[in-house]
């Protein structure tokens, strides 16, 4: 291919200076390549003159562009031979955090150290509005990384599907926006996922901490709003992939009253969701199980937020009949800031997670898997939430990675 | 017939207009709504002390005094609104509050949607040695234990250096404030930890020198809606204001020590 540039010489008006690159040449050969091109496609330019001048700014941008045009090859990341996770504790899981992770060197690092760390199963966030465009087209190459690598490393993966595209939402409303014109869309969505995925991920969480406001965009729902979601999707999931698992709730542990702008106490809102007659399009309960400043065997109380609250959710299934349903706890954890009013020492968190997962093994049988929030960040958000972490998002193993490690056997 | 050639300029000089007074109007709509209103609505998350914390009859903190210096300056009357630190943003976004003053570090993955005042702190890690032997730098820590509090952000910097200080030693403690007694002790050299940290432990032991430069930067500012230009304006005004007159650095040392 060959690009003109074509200048009038002024002073010398019968007479153009003709200027032409060879973008594909390269080397030593550049100058010649061109000065070849130039005798070529001079006849076809009969009109113009011979005086062709190779100026000193030409041969700085033709070995501009060739240095341009010379780059190593990508480093190819393979996801390797299918890893088996080694643990003495397969209750362990994490949360690792890949949805805004794009380098896939970083994402096969994460999910390898949480194998090596002795972890069974990993909850991760997959945005719907990252993925789906509005033409239905779905861009499935961040989750097929982050899913396929987990995959080579042994893990089982809990996906958590949220978050509204802007074309399914009202203009200037949040992410967490969603409402009833757009249930179809996301039950599509959820259904396709779980279709692509089969044998790779085993089970979907249906949205976020729903009996807080922040989740639905900062609006008061009704807890049917969600009930709706579920008979919305559950059926979809299943006809797309009967052995998907759905997960319902993931509520947020708070003690808002009824009436709140913010949200509704989560004991109060699962006993609403049987109500409405939940409890026929899920397979298990995800529950968030944070310790804030308790210990892990701080006796459960509705009043306290703590880790033992799991046995008061389980107390409304066994009440709702579905003591056969499982639960989940997809996060766990303490926090080790030195300033945050809702933290413990370093120490202490390394103690009350470990004492958190062997009381969940002892004493609660219906609990299929604890996973602790986070595992590591891919960047710092400066904030108390870093000291969530396992990793740091330089791959810096913090002491309690050490001791998780150790405490799976590995 | 006389064929009339379509002129593109004022049509283009039209839109532009209107698109220039839309804008203004949306900007203008925030600073004027708080004006008639008399209400600078704040959202904070109150649990991470000293910049704001839940108190007796209310909320206290260095942000809430800061808020309230800005609002007295405005000729406002604050209202604050609590959320969790998650929330924060999305109540920002979806006009809840009409600025955030949370100790939120200057983020550039938010600039899109959000604008930030100039910062009023900087909490990043700080070196701390004692004022008989004071290390100013990373440099000067050739053969020297190094404080730090186990597992956070200045035991994972003090690891870098491990690899680029020679014959340095790191010493992790539990806490801030022990990796500090062990300074003080001499059991230590100097201490990495957080500025924040640092401030409030030296206010109660004048042994101890904080070096004078960050070693990182983690710049607290105020938010505001991107695009809202004169309330950001009036907001950085009143901080310049307050930095000038000392109001800002009386604020911080209520709360952080001298």
């Amino acid at each position: 291919m060959v690009r003109a540039l074509c200048q009038r010489n002024g002073d010398s008006p019968d007479v153009d200076r003709l200027i032409i690159f060879n973008w594909y040449s390269y080397g030593d050969n550049s100058l010649r390549a061109i000065r070849k091109s130039v005798v070529k496609y001079q006849k076809y330019f009969p009109h113009l003159g011979k005086n062709i001048r190779f100026d000193p700014a030409l041969r700085l941008l033709v070995l501009s562009l060739f240095l341009a045009l010379i780059q190593p090859a990508p480093i190819l990341i393979v996801a390797g031979q299918h890893e088996a996770v080694r643990s003495s504790h397969p209750i362990v899981a994490v949360h690792t955090r890949l949805t805004d992770e794009v380098e896939p060197w970083k994402i096969q690092r994460s999910l390898q150290m949480v194998r090596e760390m002795g972890a069974s199963s990993i909850v991760e966030f997959f945005p719907w509005a990252y993925y789906h465009g509005q033409d239905g087209g779905i861009a499935w190459e961040h989750p097929d990384l982050v899913i396929e690598h987990a995959s080579a490393q042994g893990l089982k993966v809990v996906a958590r599907l949220g978050l509204t595209p802007a074309w399914a939402r009202p203009t200037g409303t949040p992410l967490t926006h969603l409402d009833e014109g757009a249930y179809d869309d996301f039950a599509s969505f959820a259904a396709q996922f779980a279709a692509r995925y089969e044998g790779k991920v085993d089970s979907l969480i249906i949205w976020n901490e729903p009996n807080l406001s922040y989740e639905w965009g900062y609006r008061q729902t009704p807890v049917s709003d969600y009930v709706n979601l579920l008979m919305k999707a559950y059926p979809a999931i299943k006809e797309a992939n009967p052995e998907m698992r759905v997960l319902a709730g993931a509520l947020a542990p708070t003690l808002e009253p009824e009436g709140s702008p913010w949200g509704l106490n989560d004991l109060i809102y699962l006993n609403r969701m049987y109500e409405e007659g939940a409890a026929d399009y899920f397979d298990g309960l995800s529950v968030h199980a944070y310790g804030l400043t308790f210990p892990p065997d701080t006796p459960a109380d509705p009043g306290l937020l703590n880790y033992r609250r799991v046995e008061l959710v389980r107390e409304i299934m066994i009440k709702n009949n579905d003591q056969e349903t499982p639960i989940l706890i997809t996060e766990t954890g303490w926090n080790d800031h030195p300033r945050w009013t809702l933290a413990v020492k370093p120490g202490q968190r390394i103690q009350y997670t470990i004492d958190a997962l062997e009381l969940a093994e002892k004493e609660w049988p219906y609990v299929e898997m604890v996973a602790i929030w986070a595992f590591r960040l891919p960047a710092p958000s400066k904030s108390y939430m870093d000291s969530y972490t396992l990793v740091t998002p330089e791959f810096v193993k913090k002491p309690i990675y050490d001791t998780l490690q150790e405490y799976a056997g590995n | 017939m006389k064929h009339r050639r379509i002129t593109w300029l004022p049509i283009i000089v039209a839109a532009l207009c209107f698109i220039g007074t839309t804008s203004c109007q949306q900007e203008q709509d925030a600073w004027d709504r708080i004006q008639e209103s008399g209400i600078l609505r704040v959202g904070l998350d109150p649990t991470y002390p000293p910049f704001e914390v839940l108190a007796a009859d209310g909320v206290a903190g260095i942000d809430v005094d800061l808020a309230q210096a800005i609002a007295k300056d405005l000729g406002l009357r604050v209202e604050f609104t609590y959320f969790g630190y998650d929330g924060l943003y999305d109540a920002l976004a979806t006009n809840q509050v009409d600025v955030l003053a949370s100790a939120l570090v200057i983020s550039i993955d938010k600039f899109r949607d959000f604008a930030y005042t100039t910062s009023y702190f900087n909490a990043g890690q700080v070196l701390v040695s004692r004022t008989d032997f004071p290390h100013k730098d990373p440099a000067s820590l050739v053969g020297s234990t190094l404080a730090v509090e186990l597992g956070a952000q200045g035991h994972v910097e003090a690891a870098i250096w491990e690899r680029q200080i020679h014959e340095l030693e790191i010493m992790p403690f539990a806490s801030t404030t022990e990796a500090l007694e062990a300074l003080s002790r001499g059991d230590a050299d100097a201490a990495l930890v957080d500025h924040i940290g640092a401030l409030v432990h030296r206010d109660q032991d004048s042994s101890l020198v904080i070096g004078p430069d960050l070693v990182t930067e983690e710049p607290f500012a105020l938010v505001v809606l991107a695009g809202q230009e004169e309330l950001l304006d009036v907001l950085n005004e009143s901080l310049v204001k307050m930095s000038e007159d000392n109001q800002l650095q009386i604020i911080l040392d209520r709360w952080l020590g001298k």
